[in-house]
């Protein structure tokens, strides 16, 4: 057998050794930790005990965790779609070379660098009774104030307002990216074909870019069935709970209440519901490259 | 030959793809989009004991610095942005490090089970901060690592992401570079280092910067891994002081606090606007 | 410097999927050997193996009498010029050329002098300090060459260096690649799929079809005396007509020179081709190149060919047309033909000059002149 340079070596393994190291003790290690702690009775530093699934038993009778579910299903199913259109629409309106559509498209963009602290600090500002750019703005129209973040109906709407100024910048790119992908010529032989401009859009442009559609459509879902620190840091969960996702819960339940099995059943299970929604996305990645 | 009238002026599809009244209502909502930005910089620069009177002070003078000289005498967010350098910085390092090593391992070496393991790190993608917390929560408890750098910096490092980045960026230099470096007797490792790792720059810049924002603004592990006050990264100070929001020290100084946080990302944005919307949409579509 | 090159039994193959079979060449010092083939017979694969970036799954490769197929390729002394120039994108030209010299810890005098003197042959010294994304395709193409000449290898390998050059440059480059070979006298085996190239470079052309070497000969007798149907049909333009054999009147003609055979289209041709008993007469064709055939007056002894296609060269013209019978063939004309497509012309050939092919695809001509 003759040497090649691509000989298959275990040497050549040494690259991914640091890595590896990492993704292993923590990531892949503390993944499986989670599920056998979530099968037993312990707090966050002692001794544990198995106890099989009653963990999950009592975390689905939870009715504070069923409140948190219907919050969170209700969070993603206002706030993707918004983020989804907004998203499309000024993809669509900034879709242009010149300078003052860059700049817009920069500025808005630009609230998704932000941290969740200065983001959920900047809405206080804005909703807070009294002093905030709200109540201010209410008081000039003579309307009477809302309590933004401590009204029930109103906490978790609040959230997803500030939710969807901090997110909307990467739905917004990822079709300005797909919209630079559809080829001139397409719009060439449209012109030449005499057609609107509605029908361009509805047949040329949106065709185009459905799978992108689909995507961004998952992406977010993923992204927002996470909501965690926006309800924490404005709400914290309140009032009564009605603004406290599933994520607040398992904080609450493992770093304030210190129980950890409960916590990781929760985890798990919130897990579960984001890996379907991610074997979607590879599903759907993957007939694009087809397509 | 005649002037081309306007009428004859070459076709461009952005005549039929975009419309002056969507760009407008865009704009419009631009405005919508930055006033609360806006509204928090003014409160910055107001001083406090006016605000108390009334917040709608801002928009008349005067306007001051106080709240951001007090900054530096009166609090620990200096010592958090420190603290937050140190980690970002730290982290940014070690995924760029552990990243580049396996990216070029995965698209460019042979060894046992280099699917496999590729996949599986590719699995890694999938899996949500929460589910990984407690336990290694638990970890760190064990280690006693909590409340230091390493303890902080350490979990960014085992994100899947930079690897399948570095992977898809050594995948797109082409192979005859290698394969000329190779007949130029160049040892493996020289390869790596001299050939391969200088082309690989713009990636480099693109998951750098992004790496950083991302241990910048990571809020989750910070919150449960550094538990006291001169540990604390400038997001978790923040927080602290916002929990406090009615007790505060003002309004002014909390506003100047967040623009002060918020500076190194807004400039790391204008410089490197483009890398990190490649990283950003790089990530999500793949 | 110059060696030998010996490939002895070499085969390669991908999984199930074998792409050289058994192949068994000798390269003498300071020849230019090229080997010409259609795109995914093997011949870049060969060419790979020899430089050490594929295996060789069996069979051996010696350069100067020493084996070389076990050794990386760093070891081998060979300096290779890729179809893409592969060249180092962040280094100048100088250092793109040092960096195989550094690699070897040659004297860093001695790699100034030979860069300098590899740069002045080339006529690039003003280049030394450009990167390559500063430099046209033909300086690339230049810089790529002088990266190989450094290194003072005992073989030079091209691997389709032309195929990215416009047309104009690429003949220029060409002259220039002859030119440096009569300089240097060093072995050289360049791989292509343009006979062209193939015909004005190579010492020998190596003509690869399908895993295998179909012929090893000097350019002249690759064209005049193809050794199988596909070489014929492969080299020359426009490509060998070809017309079936249906009999065999005689082995031998009457004047003792060839058999005399009986031709669809063209009735009963008296050839100068003698052919054995043994002939497989199943698919056997008989070719001809155009430029042996002629078009005569009308009244004359010849084939009437049905004018589709005028193709008009300047110094010649090309006729594709039909024969009564349909089939399809290539006749040359005179630079100031008048023929026009949909015209019906005579046309003769030359009985000298046709190339009988077997079943097989084996091929015979007339025999040589002593």
């Amino acid at each position: 057998m003759a040497e090649s340079y691509r000989r298959s070596r275990w040497s050549n393994a040494l690259f991914i050794l640091p890595y590896m190291t990492v993704f292993l003790s923590l990531l892949v290690f503390p993944l499986f930790w989670g599920m056998w702690l979530s099968l037993n009775k312990s707090d966050l530093f002692g001794g544990a005990r198995f106890i099989g699934l009653k963990n999950y038993y009592r975390v689905f009778s939870d009715p504070v965790f069923g409140q948190a579910v219907w919050n969170t299903v209700i969070f993603v199913l206002v706030s993707v779609p918004t983020l989804v259109a907004l998203g499309l629409f000024l993809s669509l309106a900034l879709n242009k070379t010149t300078r003052a559509s860059s700049l817009l498209r920069g500025l808005f963009f630009s609230s998704t660098v932000l941290s969740v602290t200065i983001v959920t600090l900047i809405w206080r500002f804005v909703f807070i009774p009294g002093d905030g750019l709200l109540a201010l703005l209410f008081d000039k129209m003579g309307w009477e104030q809302i309590g933004f973040l401590s009204t029930e109906g109103w906490s978790l709407f609040s959230v997803g307002v500030a939710t969807v100024w901090w997110c909307l910048g990467l739905p917004m790119m990822l079709f300005l990216a797909a919209l630079q992908q559809i080829p001139s010529d397409l719009y060439e032989a449209a012109a030449l074909d005499n057609a609107s401009r509605w029908r361009v859009l509805t047949r040329i442009t949106l065709p185009s870019i459905k799978s992108t559609i689909v995507l961004v459509a998952i992406v977010q879902i993923v992204m927002q069935f996470q909501l965690f620190g926006q309800a924490q840091l404005m709400t914290n969960g309140g009032p009564a709970g009605s603004s406290r996702p599933i994520v607040l819960y398992i904080f609450d339940t493992s770093f304030i209440r210190w129980d950890v099995g409960m916590g990781t059943a929760a985890s798990e299970v919130l897990f579960l519901i984001i890996l379907l929604a991610a074997m979607v996305q590879y599903w759907v990645t993957s007939r694009k490259g087809e397509a | 030959m005649a002037v081309l009238s306007k009428k004859n002026r070459s076709f461009s599809p952005d005549k039929l793809t975009s419309n002056r009244a969507l760009f407008w209502i865009a704009a419009v909502f631009a405005i919508v989009m930055i006033a609360p930005a806006l509204w928090v910089l003014g409160l910055s620069f107001k001083d406090n004991t006016l605000l108390m009177r009334g917040s709608e002070a801002v928009f008349s003078a005067p306007y001051t610095l106080k709240n951001y000289t007090d900054l530096f005498h009166s609090s620990l967010v200096f010592r958090w942005f420190l603290n937050s350098m140190v980690v970002a910085v730290g982290q940014t390092v070690g995924v760029l490090t552990l990243s580049s090593l396996a990216g070029y391992a995965f698209a460019r070496l042979e060894f046992p089970f280099r699917k496999t393991i590729f996949v599986i790190v590719l699995f890694g993608l999938a899996v949500p901060e929460q589910a990984v917390i407690i336990a290694r929560h638990q970890m760190f408890s064990w280690l006693n690592m909590h409340n230091s750098y390493l303890g902080l910096m350490l979990p960014g490092m085992s994100s899947a992401f930079g690897v399948f980045l570095m992977t898809q960026f050594f995948r797109a230099i082409p192979k005859e570079i290698d394969e000329a470096a190779l007949l130029d007797n160049t040892p493996r490792f020289r390869i790596f280092w001299k050939v391969l790792l200088p082309l690989t720059m713009p990636a480099q810049a693109t998951l750098g910067i992004f790496t950083f924002l991302l241990a910048w603004n990571d809020y989750w592990w910070p919150l449960i891994s550094a538990t006291k006050k001169d540990m604390y990264t400038l997001t978790i100070g923040i927080a602290s002081s916002q929990r406090n929001f009615a007790q505060t020290e003002g309004l002014g100084f909390l506003a100047a606090q967040a623009v002060f946080a918020s500076l190194p990302v807004i400039i790391v944005y204008i410089f490197f606007q483009r890398n990190i919307v490649t990283a950003v949409s790089g990530g999500a579509v793949k | 410097m110059s060696a030998t090159i010996d490939i002895n039994s070499v085969t390669k193959a991908y999984g199930a999927l074998t792409v050289l079979d058994d192949i068994s060449l000798s390269i003498e010092a300071g020849e230019f050997v090229v080997f010409l083939g259609p795109s995914g017979c093997g011949k870049s694969t060969l060419l790979r193996m020899i430089a050490g970036l594929e295996s060789v799954d069996k069979g051996t490769i010696h350069i100067g009498g020493e084996r070389i197929d076990t050794l990386p390729p760093g070891k081998r002394g060979v300096a290779m010029v890729f179809q893409t120039y592969a060249l180092y994108p962040h280094m100048t030209v100088a250092q793109n050329m040092a960096f195989g010299l550094e690699n070897l810890k040659v004297d860093k005098a001695e790699i100034d002098s030979r860069v300098q003197s590899a740069a002045e042959t080339l006529e690039m010294a003003h280049l030394l300090d450009r990167r390559p994304t500063k430099l046209s395709g033909g300086q690339r193409q230049r810089v790529a060459i002088g990266r190989a000449i450094v290194k003072e290898p005992k073989a030079f390998l091209f691997d389709e260096p032309l195929s990215n050059l416009d047309a104009a440059l690429r003949s220029r480059t060409r002259l220039e690649l002859a030119q440096l070979h009569q300089r240097l006298g060093s072995t050289m085996i360049f791989v292509t799929h343009d006979q062209v190239e193939a015909m004005t470079l190579a010492h020998r052309i190596v003509v690869m079809h399908d895993k295998k070497i179909e012929q090893i000969g000097t350019p002249m007798e690759i064209y005049q005396r193809p050794a199988t149907r596909f070489v014929a049909e492969f080299v020359g333009s426009p490509a060998m007509s070809m017309m079936p054999i249906t009999g065999i009147v005689s082995a031998q003609s009457s004047d003792q020179k060839g058999a005399t055979l009986e031709v669809e289209g063209a009735g009963m041709v008296a050839t100068q081709v003698p052919l054995p008993a043994s002939f497989a007469l199943d698919g056997a064709t008989m070719g001809v190149r155009s430029e042996d055939t002629h078009v005569v007056q009308p009244g004359a002894d010849g084939l009437n060919l049905t004018v589709t296609v005028v193709e008009r060269l300047g110094e010649r013209t090309l006729l594709y047309g039909k024969l009564d019978t349909g089939f399809e063939m290539i006749v040359e004309d005179s630079g100031r033909s008048t023929v026009r497509a949909g015209e019906t012309v005579k046309f003769d050939f030359d009985r000298s000059a046709l190339h009988v092919f077997d079943g097989t695809g084996r091929a015979y001509h007339m025999a040589e002149e002593a």
